[in-house]
């Protein structure tokens, strides 16, 4: 007997169903529990796992800035100085250095930190004495302020 | 007595508002003269009182010898190992000799092939710092790299979902890198 419509019957329902289901469980396979082998739980758990990379790249770039400017701000007061003061006079001095270089430079260069930080006092009692003068009236002004004291 | 106290009750019911009549901040006599004010932040400045003298001489004497000082020890090339901060790659770097850099984007020159970055901010040996405002000058820093390798990064993906709306886009993100290789950084003598 030949069974000739055997052969009919044999179909090929999609070659590489183990090759789509091994290119998402392989994200996975670091994970705890059934997530790391059972397709369904792996496919929840690596769509989170891709979605929090995505969004942390973008949070660590703030992190970072304010991790810099914690480090500046504690640098900068065993100088007897502030933050705000620091980079306020260093941007007058017109010295574009970013946080990240001077936070660095605060851990691994502290005579050079110093050095900034002096440069910023400086500026800073130059805009006091721009600021408060002689205390006298400038040329042509005459004030009941100046009379009375 | 009687007559004074019923002025002072008059006086206080016609004008409520009026601070002197209320008894808790008036006071007849007391060792503290003047305008009783609670003492705030705001009532001396933040600045010390008395600032320091400026001498101008002097300032310029002591500038005079930090510049020879350090004039000297550049012409006697007796630093040691000099740090620069250079702006590279719309990022600043802070370099040393024999330092490797990563760099996420395209480079306009071959592997092997030697740079000068230009944009120092900031060079440094052990016992002076040279300072730029905002950049030090081109005849007075020479830092020099070589490009060692011009690769690709790993693949990141870059995923998008909103739950319940059956909406999630997935993009595969590949950057061109380059890794520098600082060769030297140079002093030219001659401060101003």
């Amino acid at each position: 007997m030949v069974f000739l419509s055997l052969s009919c019957w044999i179909r090929s329902r999609g070659p590489d169903r183990y090759w789509k289901i091994q290119e998402i469980v392989k994200n996975a396979k670091h994970f705890r529990g059934r997530k790391n082998r059972c397709y369904s739980l792996a496919v929840k758990a690596v769509r989170r796992a891709f979605v929090y990379a995505t969004k942390g790249r973008r949070l660590k770039k703030r992190y970072m800035r304010t991790l810099w400017i914690s480090r500046i701000a504690a640098a900068s007061r065993e100088h007897g100085m502030k933050y705000p003061v620091l980079m306020h006079n260093l941007t007058k001095s017109s010295v574009q250095l970013n946080r990240r270089v001077i936070s660095d430079m605060a851990i691994t260069e502290p005579r050079s930190f110093l050095s900034l930080a002096k440069v910023a006092r400086a500026r800073q009692q130059e805009g006091f004495r721009a600021a408060l003068g002689d205390g006298k009236e400038p040329v042509g002004v005459f004030s009941r302020v100046v009379l009375l004291q | 007595m009687a007559l004074c106290r019923g002025a002072g009750l008059l006086l206080r019911t016609l004008l409520p508002g009026n601070p002197l009549l209320f008894p808790a901040a008036c006071r007849t006599q007391s060792s503290v003269s003047g305008v009783l004010v609670p003492w705030t932040s705001l009532t001396s400045p933040p600045w010390p009182e008395q600032m320091p003298p400026v001498c101008e001489v002097e300032d310029a004497r002591r500038q005079a010898a930090v510049v020879s000082t350090v004039n000297g020890s550049i012409e006697r090339q007796d630093y040691g190992r000099l740090f620069a901060v250079v702006h590279f790659a719309s990022r600043q770097w802070k370099v040393t000799g024999e330092d490797l850099i990563l760099i996420e984007n395209h480079v306009e020159a071959g592997c092997g092939e030697t740079i000068r970055m230009e944009k120092v901010l900031l060079v440094g040996a052990e016992d002076f710092t040279l300072v730029g405002r905002p950049l030090l000058g081109r005849d007075l820093v020479r830092v020099e790299a070589t490009v060692i390798e011009k690769t690709e990064s790993w693949p990141k993906v870059h995923m998008r979902f909103w739950k319940r709306h059956r909406y999630q886009r997935k993009m595969i993100i590949v950057q061109p890198q380059t890794v520098l290789r600082i060769n030297s950084i140079e002093l030219a003598p001659r401060l101003s």
